[in-house]
């Protein structure tokens, strides 16, 4: 494999000043540590577009990922780490640009990505990251074995230094001559056998930065000269501005101009509370438009009549046969917000020849393409600068908030950060769609499915993300039926048909996407089967996962270390497997006066080959309280198209004193790495709501579980 | 014209009296630490200390804080952070300044709070959900911060035996100089 030398030192020159100014702490990961871009005494060498070498021997790695709490800039580096064979306490990350150079394997769309979701960081940058790390660790190999006159082969490399016999070279006295050479082809990473970082808890590397106020976030951006905005856009999703006065505003301390920008009302100030003032004082007339009457009830009609016009989208072994013991259930989720703790923010700067775009992004090549054309530039001279991301669940893969701040810039000719309120936030999502889900199923004599039919009905969350030249990529169905089409339960035939809505209330990735909503969907529905045959819901999935020994393996190891049901809770289980691996949770709830407290979560996982069992025990405590949050609280309702939520007291988040205690437990495997990040989201929502049916004999078959539960 | 006193230094600002104090120190101060979640006090993301106690301060007008000591994560030192750090709580990390200044507020009042204390104190929201791991972190830096408290009261303890000790081979010194002083006085 071949690197496209793309030098950050050069990239850096037209910017180094502002970012120097602002950045530059943050920017490297490891908090008061000089970047070479502030030492000019230092002089790292570019081994290739990742790995950076200094004289002294600390190692530089460049992320193309996005850091939105998922420990990739963690996960990462260790695979160069390994490979290069340096010292943990001597590698610091950086943000790398947008570029080519930095895109990763897809396991969803053709080519190459710099896209950070899907749970794909560690998967797709699997290959590329160790052939990187074991080229450049061949670089310093050859050029200390070229000195010393000796075979490359007779040289073993440790802790960043090169080794023959008695004699060593630190990789900082080597790296400047190896750089100069040419990239061996052919190079093999280590056997995993040989492996010394990966696998081990490696302390995060962002998180000093995280305790002391010092990490940068897309909020804490700040250029010279910069103006500070805040949006208001149509509450109506499918309506539009009509008009707006805003002489009020402009009167307001600070603003200093109100614009329309892509069809909505920017304010801009000197600081953000001034431009949020000035936006209360805008006396702006929406049209509904197509938004008008979409209400709840008219959302809950049209899903309903999508159901009766849904077509086959998925099946297998015929079409399934029913007859009057038919089991029938339907079943629904509401859309829902992403709500990350950090509002939807990006400043821009749009200059005569280039533009500079900082913003806490999954997607750091959709922005930069956007941002080239929308300012007219070629994309040499769009520079995307991403941060840490307070959060991002998916809701940060769209480029509408650094559209936005590019255009204002644009308009007014300065740097521009803009801002928006959690009001806004919460009004302008790419929400979770609501999705219908009608199951039918015949149980055969032993009491497991023999023929099943799913009906679904919802927006597909890519109609508007993917041009439609790509609408046949598997992926467009998956993201609407995956888990339930490809189950790993063996039914003789299976049928998903779906009914596509279409509707002007924009949706999107959320994390665990389609796992969602089907872990829900078909796990509960499995209970109620596994009920109806009077068989216990473990042992009955247990007889139906007989050819999938890796699933029936996550499934034991959740059982088995849950053990017995303490005193007094209720127990409900779930599997579901996405994005490469394989997950399933035991959750003991206790339900009193109608409300839920779920108290314990055991998850199990089968990722594959693990990497810092310590992130994946992270993610899998948090994705799990958040499938649960979601399932117990989280809906969203519209009234002429408009979101009806717009704070945390009206859509909460669960706080600590509601929230489980979690123990992880993972499955050792030697196969290839799967996701992490989304896993334990759509196990959450069923186990806990086949636990409330264990402790109450109530189905919920409608999300969130709210106040059914109450007299 | 307001001041302030943040982390121990006096700063002069001028603001409308009801800019919250979470945007002076934001935006007039250049300190950004502390974050913006919600604007209404519902999410705990801009927590500082205010005379001593955890205050949301997106909703606290400057006003308000006049003539107050200020502490916000730039200027705490804290058994807390490092807990942090050994337990690797955070996740994105947006909202754990917050955290760590609630977490520090309740061991100021409360050295060892159990699992109950901790839950009806930490209100702060946590979208990763690092919930587990803040209880962990609080107990944990609650350990260390009582390890230290015996050290010093060990310390102090030693300290005091030796003054005593000291004071009274001192006293036993002058008694003695007192006595053969007597003794010369006598006729």
């Amino acid at each position: 494999m071949t690197f496209t030398n793309v030098s950050r030192r050069g990239f850096l020159k037209g910017s180094g000043l502002v970012l120097g100014f602002s950045l530059a702490a943050g920017a490297s990961v490891r908090s008061g540590e000089a970047t070479s871009e502030l030492d000019p005494t230092f002089e790292p060498a570019d081994l290739n577009a990742w790995i950076r070498i200094g004289k002294d021997g600390k190692a530089t790695l460049l992320m193309g990922a996005a850091e939105m709490g998922q420990g990739v800039y963690t996960a990462l580096p260790m695979l160069l780490a390994e490979e290069l064979d340096v010292a943990w306490e001597d590698v610091s990350v950086e943000f790398a640009p947008a570029a080519p150079a930095y895109r990763r394997n897809s396991f969803s769309f053709p080519g190459k990505v710099q896209i950070t979701g899907g749970s794909e960081s560690v998967r797709g940058y699997w290959p590329i990251l160790r052939k990187a790390g074991a080229t450049a660790r061949a670089m310093l190999v050859a050029t200390a074995a070229s000195r010393w006159g000796v075979a490359s082969s007779e040289c073993r490399t440790e802790g960043g230094r090169v080794l023959h016999g008695d004699q060593a070279l630190s990789y900082g006295e080597l790296a400047h001559e190896a750089a100069e050479r040419r990239a061996p082809s052919g190079v093999d990473p280590k056997d995993p056998k040989d492996f010394r970082l990966l696998g081990t808890s490696a302390p995060r590397l962002d998180i000093p930065s995280k305790v002391d106020g010092t990490a940068v976030f897309g909020i804490d951006v700040v250029v010279p000269d910069m103006l500070n905005g805040t949006v208001v856009a149509c509450p109506h999703h499918g309506g539009s501005l009509v008009s707006f006065d805003a002489a009020k505003a402009k009167e307001s301390p600070g603003v200093v101009d109100v614009l329309e920008v892509l069809g909505a009302v920017v304010v801009v100030a000197d600081t953000f509370w001034h431009a949020k003032k000035g936006a209360a004082l805008v006396d702006i007339t929406w049209d509904p438009g197509d938004g008008a009457g979409l209400d709840d009830a008219k959302l809950t009609e049209i899903l309903t009549e999508a159901l009766d016009d849904a077509v086959r989208s998925y099946g297998h072994g015929g079409a399934p046969k029913f007859d009057e013991s038919k089991i029938e259930a339907t079943y629904s989720v509401p859309w829902l917000d992403h709500a990350p703790i950090e509002p939807m923010v990006a400043t821009a700067h749009v200059q005569a020849d280039r533009v500079d775009v900082w913003a806490p992004t999954q997607v750091q090549n959709r922005v930069w393409v956007r941002a080239a054309r929308a300012a007219g530039v070629s994309r040499d001279d769009v520079h995307v600068h991403s941060t840490y991301l307070g959060g991002g669940f998916g809701r940060k893969s769209y480029a509408d908030f650094t559209d936005y701040a590019v255009e204002t810039s644009l308009l007014v000719g300065k740097p521009v950060k803009l801002t928006y309120t959690r009001e806004e936030t919460f009004a302008h999502g790419f929400y979770r769609p609501g999705v219908l889900c009608r199951h039918e199923v015949s149980l055969g004599e032993d009491g497991l499915p023999t023929d099943w039919l799913v009906t679904m009905a919802s927006q597909n969350i890519l109609d508007d993300f993917l041009p439609p030249g790509l609408h046949n990529l598997p992926v467009v169905a998956e993201t609407v039926h995956g888990g339930l089409s490809h189950a790993p339960y063996a039914v003789d035939r299976m049928r998903v048909d779906y009914g596509h809505v279409r509707l002007p209330i924009p949706v999107g990735w959320w994390r665990s996407v389609h796992g969602s909503h089907n872990g829900f969907f078909r796990e509960c529905f499995v209970d109620e089967c596994a009920h109806a045959a009077g068989r216990d819901p473990v042992e009955y999935r247990r007889a139906m996962l007989k050819d999938h020994p890796r699933h029936l393996a996550v499934l034991d190891l959740a059982v088995e270390k849950a053990g017995a049901v303490p005193a007094g809770l209720s127990r409900g289980v779930a599997l579901f497997a996405c994005f490469g691996s394989i997950c399933a949770e035991v959750i003991d709830i206790e339900v009193k006066g109608g409300d839920v407290f779920p108290r314990k979560v055991h998850v199990a996982i089968d990722c594959g080959m693990i990497v810092n069992p310590d992130i994946i025990d992270q993610q899998l405590a948090g994705g799990a309280t958040m499938g649960i949050s979601s399932a117990l609280h989280g809906g969203l309702s519209f009234v002429d198209g408009a979101v009806q939520q717009t704070n945390f007291h009206q859509y909460p988040l669960l706080m600590m004193k509601q929230a489980p205690s979690v123990e992880v437990h993972v499955v050792p495997s030697t196969e290839p790495p799967g996701g992490v990040g989304e896993l334990a989201v759509p196990p959450a929502p069923a186990a806990l709501c086949n636990a409330i049916f264990a402790a109450t004999g109530t189905r919920i078959r409608t999300l969130p579980v709210g106040d059914q539960l109450k007299g | 014209m307001f001041e302030l006193k943040i982390n121990g230094a006096t700063h002069r600002v001028e603001v409308e009296p009801d800019t919250p104090l979470l945007w002076v120190v934001r935006e007039q101060l250049g300190m950004t630490g502390t974050k913006f979640g919600c604007g209404v006090g519902a999410c705990g993301a801009c927590t500082m200390h205010i005379g001593g106690m955890a205050m949301r301060t997106c909703i606290l007008p400057v006003a308000g804080a006049v003539g107050l000591e200020i502490t916000t994560i730039e200027g705490l030192d804290h058994a807390v952070q490092q807990a942090w750090i050994t337990e690797q709580v955070p996740q994105c990390g947006y909202c754990q300044s917050g955290q760590i200044m609630a977490a520090a507020s309740l061991l100021a009042r409360n050295p060892e709070p159990t699992d109950a204390d901790i839950d009806a104190a930490m209100s702060n929201l946590c979208r990763c959900a690092t919930y587990d791991r803040i209880r962990k972190g609080i107990h944990a830096a609650a350990g260390e911060l009582a390890v230290l408290r015996a050290a010093e009261a060990e310390a102090a303890a030693k300290a005091a035996a030796e003054a005593e000790a000291e004071a009274a081979a001192k006293a036993e010194a002058e008694g003695a100089e007192g006595v053969e002083g007597a003794e010369g006085a006598t006729p």
